[in-house]
């Protein structure tokens, strides 16, 4: 294939029709005169849906990197990429009523988020330092303005810009580490790095590339929100509006996840002893400050914050793993973190008070006589997410410690399963708010069909994840091994 | 060596015309021109605002939003005089790929327009 | 159709659990009678496709577990066993079903008593149609569930609560065994799958296990771990405790699951595992020495009881020691085949003596009825049916079964097969003596019912007497049916590979060759008890009085169940509560709780104060902690 001819375009099927539906969305929106939220966020799921199907009849293959290198696809890819779309179609659906009531409803949003799933989905296929940062910055230039979309608000717009700061600086952080090591390797496709690094020798690769690789993890470990590169995330939880919040809580992190897996194994893959360190302290900073700095908290959406921060430690303990369980696990665990977090922040955006939203812990007391649905499956979620076994949750958990301890990592699985233990308490704490304490002041009766629906498949999902968990342990399987393989 | 520099010469004699262009015009204005001062004619020119003051101040919104927008088309315009240049080079694909740019930019154009960004009042 | 089976009554269950407010109660009675009729209806086809046409299959749904070599699949195996175990299970339930329709008809959780009745009918499916030891495990332990939820249905009754946690815990103690002989046979033949393990099972015979110093028998040691497992549920002597107080549960309950199918799971496992069983005769001697004991044990109980289905519980405990001891002598069809008649005709009883106490206006003890028979005639006569199968009275069901039982005992040889065979003639005097000690004391004589209660007493509508119908028509025929396909001369063919018996062990065909007055043995026995029955309780009422005056000891000593109960509470049941309250109070309350749990979270609570404080809003401070997180990280590269 030459530079002048037009390059083969399939592989990229699913990106460009996103790319193509944005735009029309934007168009539809702006020129309808008003009231264009809900048919603009239809819109947006449809397009999502249509993505993910493409994503599944061209994605699956791991064939050459198309694009002159820059973008590869693979069964890895592919199963990222379906969990970054179901994120963005969920969270989009459970805006849906919150927007409305909370007259935000714009219909940028939609847009802003088929642009920031647009740039999630190219980093996850990035091949390539460039177009891993081209990805990255589509999806953050979308998050930072989605974070302050209810503009006339100070906490909302507070949360934008230091949003907008701290990811400026990690950007910077990440091109001046892919700039050392293009500097001193000398290329920054994925594959020509590999190349290079597995030529070391015993001398090992030279302290510059050594620097590099500390920015570029620093870089990426702000977009997961790892210790210490974490700071942004309660405040930005907090001030952004509920829906947007679910969405940062679900599809940027699956999608980070997923790139830094990719990074670490693939162009760095021989670089493990290097890399392994920094992953595996900063995934104890974040099990221990997530367990630990998420029990003082009385907004729920702080709580998710900390909670977040902890399951990235988690995720972090299998990518530190760096073989073919621990990559595996991952995927699992993010499968099964897609799904609680989903049913969470559907339960968080179901709790009003005459028909204003709350998002006070205390304000859930008594959850368990006036919703006795809501408050169990709230209770699915939180079990699954303390690791209570046999729910999906748990399983997340096991794979990835029995991936540490695979690679030898004892220490790491350790203190991960006390962090664990620790964690449990926040959770167990609403459960006993839920269903012992009393309500002062109970929340509205009514729940929107949307949520009933989610709430529903999500519970449903992590409880009976247990039963039926071959299919998607054998996809997570292929994935890794294709991944590690390739 | 001698080769690597001979290829920066162009460079070098672009400096030295603009040097010597720019040295030309304000000798010329200072030479040619009556000059009559005062406070308001000597103090530098910052559209509009106040050169030296306190960064805290407030300024119109608006502002900033035609510089962001003329910063995007300033950057099309950047992007365009390469492409160009070197259209015989790069083939059907490189046209097409400065065509389907545009077309995102201009679909960016329609949304401000249609958004009232570019009017004033 | 063999899925559907299967999972018609958990879509029942599911549907009337979860519905229940909308449904209603009238919803929710046809919709788990409906999908049990179904269920019904395919089983019998499954019965005639795959026991009679010879069809045995096995129905991958999906895997289950994959971890390394563990591997188990959700499958259905339907072989002749299971087929006759589904035909029995499904036509049962189905009976109970309807008969609860009527008989629950006062109690205001209709939907969910009829969700836990066929969610129990779908554990107990799945125990049957396992195709590897941890489905059979799932199986096991839904049924274990269903049966604690339905014991301890009216929970606002403290005994039944009481009865539901003894059933589980006893229950516990045998599946403690259970599970361990899971995790031995996993070990030994590095499978779960039971046609992976009656491959490997003749080549094992002679292996072995270590535990600490001690050696043995590797077969035998898990054949009688398993074994403690189908004691605890088949209540076995040593861990029977818990059948008869399980009748505090609604009578349909102790109709379908104490008597006609849980209970005989235990039987199911064991014959299920002949093929390895049959390789360990050390395991099949302890098996028929605790059948028989049991056999006797229960019976001797059972005559001096008072409580109508208490007396029927003990005869059910008995007559799973029947079945047993002919597990133990290798008859596994014989043992099989009474489980199958001793499942209509003891389902009759009890569905028969829940008719009678709903007769009585929920009375349960005998010395309060009486001089009834007039005023419920089918009920009564349903009842004799039972009893006359029970009793192994010829032509009807029992007396098949059982003399084929005691046939096979005696033509075993072997000197705990001659224990067992005078066992069971002992226990068929007895069981045709209590049994009609109950239809007498129940029905003749002079009531001595309250006034205001007899004048109550009806006829159960049709809803409860078709289904004793039904079972009475199993109860008095199917003995006849089955004799030639379980026991005569197309048994081989009849159940194919399904159980196992070794050359020399084939006691079917030596019952068929006992000398006579083995044969007429059984026969007497059970004339024997009737007529001393009728002796004492009819013709001449005060023996039984002067008889327990007379032998007092002995008396009381059956009166209260061989002092088991008080037993098990003096040497486990209060020892265990003082350790537990010594290690409460000290261990945990002083020392673990005082440095574990207040310790470290008063530790954890500072710490999560201090983490709180990081996080102070400003944006300097934020990007300042990444630069030094960066700064950090790198200096650790360049320094170390």
């Amino acid at each position: 294939m030459g530079a002048t001819s037009i390059p083969v375009m399939a592989p990229a099927a699913a990106e460009i029709f996103l790319a193509i539906a944005g735009m029309i969305l934007l168009m539809a929106g702006v020129f309808r005169k008003s009231g264009s939220m809900a048919v603009v966020s239809w819109g947006a799921v449809v397009a999502l849906i249509l993505a993910a199907v493409l994503v599944l009849t061209h994605g699956g293959t791991s064939a050459e990197p198309v694009f002159f290198g820059m973008f590869s696809t693979g069964p890895f890819a592919q199963f990222a990429k379906l969990l970054v779309l179901a994120g963005s179609a969920i969270a989009i659906v459970m805006s849906l009523d919150y927007m409305k009531r909370e007259g935000i409803d714009r219909f940028e949003f939609p847009v802003l988020v088929v642009l920031a799933t647009l740039g999630m989905m190219m980093m996850v296929s990035a091949n390539d330092l460039i177009g891993l940062y081209v990805g990255l910055e589509l999806q953050s230039l979308s998050l930072y303005v989605i974070a302050s979309i209810r503009r006339d608000s100070l906490r909302s717009t507070e949360a934008g810009l230091k949003y907008f700061v701290l990811g400026a600086i990690s950007s910077g952080m990440l091109l001046y580490g892919s700039s050392m090591i293009y500097g001193f390797a000398g290329t920054t496709d994925f594959n020509g790095l590999a190349q290079v690094f597995s030529k070391l020798g015993d001398s090992g690769p030279a302290v510059g590339v050594i620097i590099g690789l500390v920015f570029v993890i620093s870089g990426l470990a702000f977009k997961v929100s790892a210790v210490p590169f974490h700071m942004w995330t309660p405040d930005v939880y907090e001030g952004s509006p509920t829906p947007v919040t679910a969405l940062f809580a679900i599809a940027p992190k699956v999608a980070a996840v997923a790139l830094l897996l990719r990074v670490m194994i693939e162009p760095f893959g021989d670089l493990i002893a290097q890399w392994q360190q920094v992953i595996v302290l900063i995934s104890i900073f974040s099990m221990v400050l997530g367990a630990f700095a998420a029990m003082v908290q009385t907004s729920i959406k702080r709580l998710m914050a900390y909670s977040s921060i902890g399951h990235m430690g988690f995720l972090l303990v299998g990518i530190a793993a760096g073989n073919e369980s621990g990559v595996s696990g991952v995927l699992i665990y993010l499968f099964v973190y897609l799904f609680m977090n989903v049913g969470t922040f559907a339960c968080i955006l179901s709790m009003r008070q005459q028909g204003r939203y709350v998002e006070g812990i205390g304000d859930l007391s008594g959850l368990s006589k006036t919703h006795p649905m809501m408050a169990f499956a709230l209770l699915i979620f939180l079990f699954s997410m303390a690791g209570i076994p046999p729910l999906a949750g748990f399983f997340g958990k096991w794979y990835v410690f029995m991936a540490a301890i695979e690679s030898g990592l004892y220490a790491l699985a350790i203190i991960g399963v006390l962090a664990s233990v620790v964690g449990a308490f926040y959770y167990l704490r609403i459960i006993k708010i839920m269903y012992f304490d009393e309500a002062d002041e109970p929340l509205d009766a009514e729940i929107g069909g949307e949520m009933r629906v989610v709430m529903l498949v999500t519970a449903a999902v992590t409880l009976l994840f247990f039963v039926l968990p071959a299919p998607i342990v054998a996809t997570a399987r292929a994935a890794a091994s294709a991944l590690m393989g390739g | 060596m001698t080769d690597l520099l001979a290829e920066y010469l162009p460079i070098l004699i672009f400096l030295v015309i603009a040097v010597g262009l720019s040295a030309v015009m304000v000798a010329a204005s200072m030479i040619i021109v009556p000059q009559k001062p005062d406070s308001e004619k000597v103090s530098a020119y910052e559209c509009g605002f106040e050169a030296f003051n306190d960064s805290r101040g407030q300024f119109d919104v608006r502002f900033y939003l035609v510089a962001i927008l003329f910063i995007i088309f300033d950057l099309e315009v950047a992007f365009l005089f390469p492409w160009a240049v070197s259209l015989g080079n790069i083939g059907i694909f490189g046209f097409w790929s400065m065509m389907v740019f545009l077309g995102v930019l201009t679909i960016g154009f329609v949304y401000e327009w249609r958004k009232g960004a570019l009017e004033w009042e | 159709m063999y899925v559907a089976i299967v999972f018609l009554p958990a879509l029942g269950a599911l549907i009337a659990g979860t519905f229940r407010a909308q449904l209603g109660d009238r919803g929710s009675q046809l919709v788990t009678c409906g999908a049990m009729g179904l269920s019904m209806i395919l089983g019998i086809v499954a019965f005639i496709d795959v026991a009679l046409g010879g069809n045995t299959r096995t129905i991958e749904l999906f895997d289950w577990i994959s971890s390394g070599s563990m591997q188990a699949s959700w499958a259905l195996k339907f072989d002749t066993l299971t087929a006759v175990m589904v035909m029995v299970v499904t036509v049962v339930s189905t009976m109970v079903h309807v008969y609860s329709i009527g008989y629950m008809s006062h109690d205001p959780h209709k939907p969910r008593f009829m969700a836990y009745l066929s969610m129990f009918t779908f554990a107990m499916l799945m125990l049957v149609t396992a195709d590897n030891l941890v489905q059979l495990f799932f199986g096991w332990e839904g049924v274990g569930l269903a049966s604690y939820l339905l014991i301890g249905f009216w929970y606002h009754k403290p005994t039944a609560n009481a009865a539901a946690i003894k059933a589980f815990v006893v229950n516990r103690v045998g599946d403690f065994g259970f599970a361990l002989g899971i995790f031995g046979v996993y070990i030994l033949f590095d499978t779960v799958s039971f046609d992976a393990i009656f491959a490997a099972a003749a080549s094992k015979q002679e292996a072995s296990i270590t535990f600490l110093w001690w050696e043995a028998n590797a077969i035998t040691v898990l054949s009688i771990l398993l074994f403690i497992g189908a004691m605890g549920k088949s209540a076995q002597l040593g861990l029977h405790t818990w059948l008869p107080d399980a009748m505090e549960g609604p009578t349909p309950v102790s109709a379908l699951i104490h008597a006609a199918t849980m209970v005989t799971a235990g039987v199911f496992m064991v014959a299920r595992l002949s093929p390895l069983i049959e390789y360990s005769a050390d395991a099949l001697t302890v098996i028929t020495f605790v059948g028989a004991a049991t056999a006797f044990f229960a019976a001797t109980v059972g005559l001096c009881q008072n409580d109508i289905k208490r007396v029927i519980a003990y005869s059910t405990c008995s007559q799973l020691g029947y079945m047993f001891f002919a597990l133990g002598v290798s008859a596994y069809s014989a043992a099989i085949f009474h489980l199958m008649t001793h499942a209509f005709f003891k389902a009759l009883l009890f569905l028969g003596a829940g008719s009678v106490i709903h007769a009585m206006s929920d009375e349960q003890d005998m010395r309060k009825m009486g001089g009834i028979w007039r005023k419920i005639p089918l009920t009564y006569s349903l009842m004799w049916i039972g009893s006359l199968a029970l009793a192994g009275v010829p032509f009807f069901a029992g007396y098949y079964s059982k003399d084929l039982i005691i046939e096979a005992a005696f033509a075993s040889g072997s000197a705990v097969g001659e224990f067992a065979f005078w066992m069971g003639i002992t226990a068929a005097v007895l069981t045709a003596f209590y049994s009609w000690r109950l239809i007498i004391m129940t029905f003749h004589g002079k009531t001595r019912a309250s006034d205001e209660v007899f004048s109550h007493v009806h006829e159960s509508p049709k809803v409860m007497t078709i289904p004793l119908i039904v079972l009475a028509i199993g109860a008095i025929f199917s003995g006849w049916l089955g004799y030639d396909l379980f026991a005569g001369d197309a048994r081989a063919d009849f159940w194919g590979p399904a159980l196992l018996v070794l050359e020399g062990h084939d006691t079917i065909e030596g019952a068929h060759h006992v000398p006579l007055w083995v044969k007429l043995c059984p026969i007497i026995a059970g004339v024997l008890g009737i007529g001393t029955a009728y002796w004492f309780y009819m013709l001449n009422p005060s023996i039984p009085g002067k008889l327990a005056t007379t032998f007092r000891p002995i008396y009381l000593f059956l009166l209260n169940k061989w002092y088991f109960d008080e037993l098990y509470d003096a040497v486990f049941v209060r020892p265990a509560m003082r350790i537990g309250r010594a290690l409460w109070k000290g261990g945990d309350g002083a020392i673990i709780d005082g440095f574990g749990p207040d310790g470290i979270s008063a530790v954890a609570r500072v710490l999560a104060g201090r983490a709180g404080r990081l996080q102070t809003g400003y944006v300097y401070h934020y990007a300042f902690a990444m630069l030094i997180g960066v700064i950090g990280f790198v200096s650790w590269f360049v320094l170390v």
